[in-house]
């Protein structure tokens, strides 16, 4: 496996006594547009800061791109690689749109004029306008235009569509996939939209109070997470389960139902040594993995 | 690039200011002829106690043209307004809300110091072209009044306000690293300054030394630059700054 472009290890934040992060493990691997799923406050934006050099974690390691982040010299190594967008879309309002396009422009040898150009249009962004006269949306747009066409090996994004209607939405996701499929690069971005991680994802982390609680490829976890429901003629038990896999158990009346983020098939076959009438295993879906994982019941 | 980032995020606050210094200086000179006919009623004025003592030594300055220009110009007017200009130019810095791309800034493969340094860099250089440029005018604007004034006397009175005076626009940089807001740097900087400027001076308070040094009142009488002053304030004005890139590169954003 080639070295991960992100990688924390037992990342820890605390704001006074409030612990952001509590031990955050994850890795991110090369070429992946990796989500990452969480509540609010589950410490998305505190990881993606950490990651950018823009908040000092209190302890553990975090590495972009093999260097370590809090050190201040290879945080400026790691920026010269990494492009972020904010979730507020955080830019210069008192600029021109081809005064923060030259701005950032001057900060990377291989800015891709080409791109520049494409994507004015594709946001229907002119040149002259004042950055704070932008809609949500052509600000969303030049947010993504500066972070693309800055040929960088890793983008974050933190809820890149954060308050943008449909259609934008639509416009910033294509882009997005376009960009990658075309382009080297890695995509780390936060969402809230389930729905948008399912679209262009191919990779998801989610966490949950400041700790990993699932990072696989979403593939993956189609193929592997299963919802087992067990059902008996009388109440259900409550057995412990030997086989792997087993992330949840439910007993309601005469169900037992058994999340299973693997090894369905074992489940199953010591399920039935506790002789149900009938046994039904049906597909989870990302949303289902996320409520479960981050304890919210569906 | 980062310059011109820091002269858009100030120009507003320079250009306003340069215009209404330059208007103030204007004024100054051309206030004297009415001022020297005025001042021919001054001495049936009876003045005791300490504000009367203050009133003769300032009528006493003005007899002559330099003492008027350096009592209304630089003791007064452009040391009270420029000192406000300070602390309007080094509040805000990095984290305020005016720049509301301080993570988009910080985004950048540039340090942290760096940002800071060329943010505090260009204020300062506008802060010496607000002390010397009005004033310039002075020497300039003379010989409509039918007087004149020495190219030498302003630089030296518009160097050591910038020297002297810079220690406050330090201070609010100081506090703009430590709070995340534009108005609390700007208001303690402002409280500060004024104390020591303004009311130190009105009421003779051993503090008001500071407005002294800015003002090049050793200079103005004895023809002596106030070196040791002057060094003073550098010297903390470089240590604030110093301790406020610090605070920047320590701190989250």
């Amino acid at each position: 496996m080639p070295d991960a472009i992100i990688a924390t290890t037992n990342l820890r934040k605390t704001y006074g006594h409030v612990e952001a992060l509590r031990g955050l493990s994850l890795q991110v691997q090369p070429g992946s547009l990796c989500g990452f799923l969480g509540r609010n406050g589950a410490g998305k934006t505190t990881t993606l800061k950490i990651l950018l050099g823009m908040i000092r974690p209190t302890s553990g390691e975090a590495r972009v791109l093999g260097r370590r982040v809090s050190d201040s010299v290879a945080s400026v190594e790691i920026r010269r690689d990494v492009a972020f967008v904010g979730e507020d879309k955080p830019l210069f309002d008192y600029m021109t749109v081809q005064d923060v396009v030259r701005f950032t422009a001057g900060f990377y040898p291989r800015w891709r004029q080409d791109l520049e150009q494409r994507y004015l249009t594709t946001f229907g962004l002119s040149p002259r306008t004042k950055v704070k006269t932008l809609s949500r949306g052509m600000r969303a747009g030049l947010a993504l235009l500066l972070a693309l066409c800055r040929d960088a090996r890793l983008l974050i994004l933190d809820e890149p569509t954060s308050g943008l209607d449909p259609d934008m939405t639509e416009q910033v996701l294509q882009a997005l996939v376009r960009h990658v499929a075309s382009e080297e690069m890695t995509v780390f971005f936060s969402s809230h939209h389930i729905a948008e991680v399912e679209q262009i994802a191919d990779r998801v982390v989610i966490i949950d109070r400041g700790r990993t609680i699932v990072a696989a490829a979403l593939d993956d976890l189609r193929a592997q997470y299963r919802r087992i429901h067990f059902v008996f003629d009388d109440d259900a038990p409550a057995p412990v389960f030997r086989a792997k896999g087993v992330e949840r158990m439910y007993r309601d009346g005469r169900v037992l139902t058994v999340l299973a983020s693997a090894g369905a098939e074992g489940i199953v076959e010591e399920g039935r040594t506790l002789r149900p009438v009938s046994v039904d295993v049906v597909p989870v879906s990302l949303k289902e993995i996320f409520l479960e994982s981050s304890g919210v019941e569906g | 690039m980062l310059w011109y980032k820091a002269w858009l995020e100030t120009r507003w606050r320079f250009l306003i200011g340069l215009a209404v210094l330059m208007g103030f200086a204007c004024g100054a000179v051309f206030d004297y002829p009415v001022f020297v006919r005025l001042n021919a009623s001054v001495s049936a004025i009876d003045a005791s106690g300490h504000f009367g003592r203050l009133i003769r030594e300032a009528v006493e300055t003005q007899r002559t043209y330099r003492g008027f220009i350096w009592f209304q110009w630089y003791r007064q007017n452009l040391v009270q307004m420029w000192t406000i200009l300070a602390v309007l130019l080094g509040s805000g810095g990095l984290m305020a809300a005016s720049s509301g791309g301080a993570l988009f800034a910080l985004s950048m493969p540039v340090s942290r110091a760096r940002l800071a340094g060329i943010r505090a860099a260009t204020a300062l250089l506008e802060l010496l072209v607000l002390a010397l440029i009005p004033s310039l005018l002075i020497p300039l604007l003379s010989p409509a009044v039918g007087e004149h004034y020495g190219l030498g006397d302003t630089a030296v009175h518009s160097v050591s306000l910038f020297l002297a005076g810079s220690l406050f626009f330090s201070l609010a940089f100081l506090l703009s690293a430590v709070f995340d807001d534009f108005w609390r740097p700007m208001l303690i900087a402002c409280a500060v300054a004024l104390s020591q400027t303004l009311i130190g001076a009105l009421a003779g308070l051993p503090f008001s030394e500071m407005l002294r040094v800015m003002s090049a009142e050793s200079y103005f009488r004895t023809g002596q630059v106030a070196w040791v002053g002057l060094g003073l304030a550098v010297t903390t004005g470089l240590l604030m700054l110093y301790a406020a890139v610090a605070i920047i590169e320590r701190r989250d954003f």
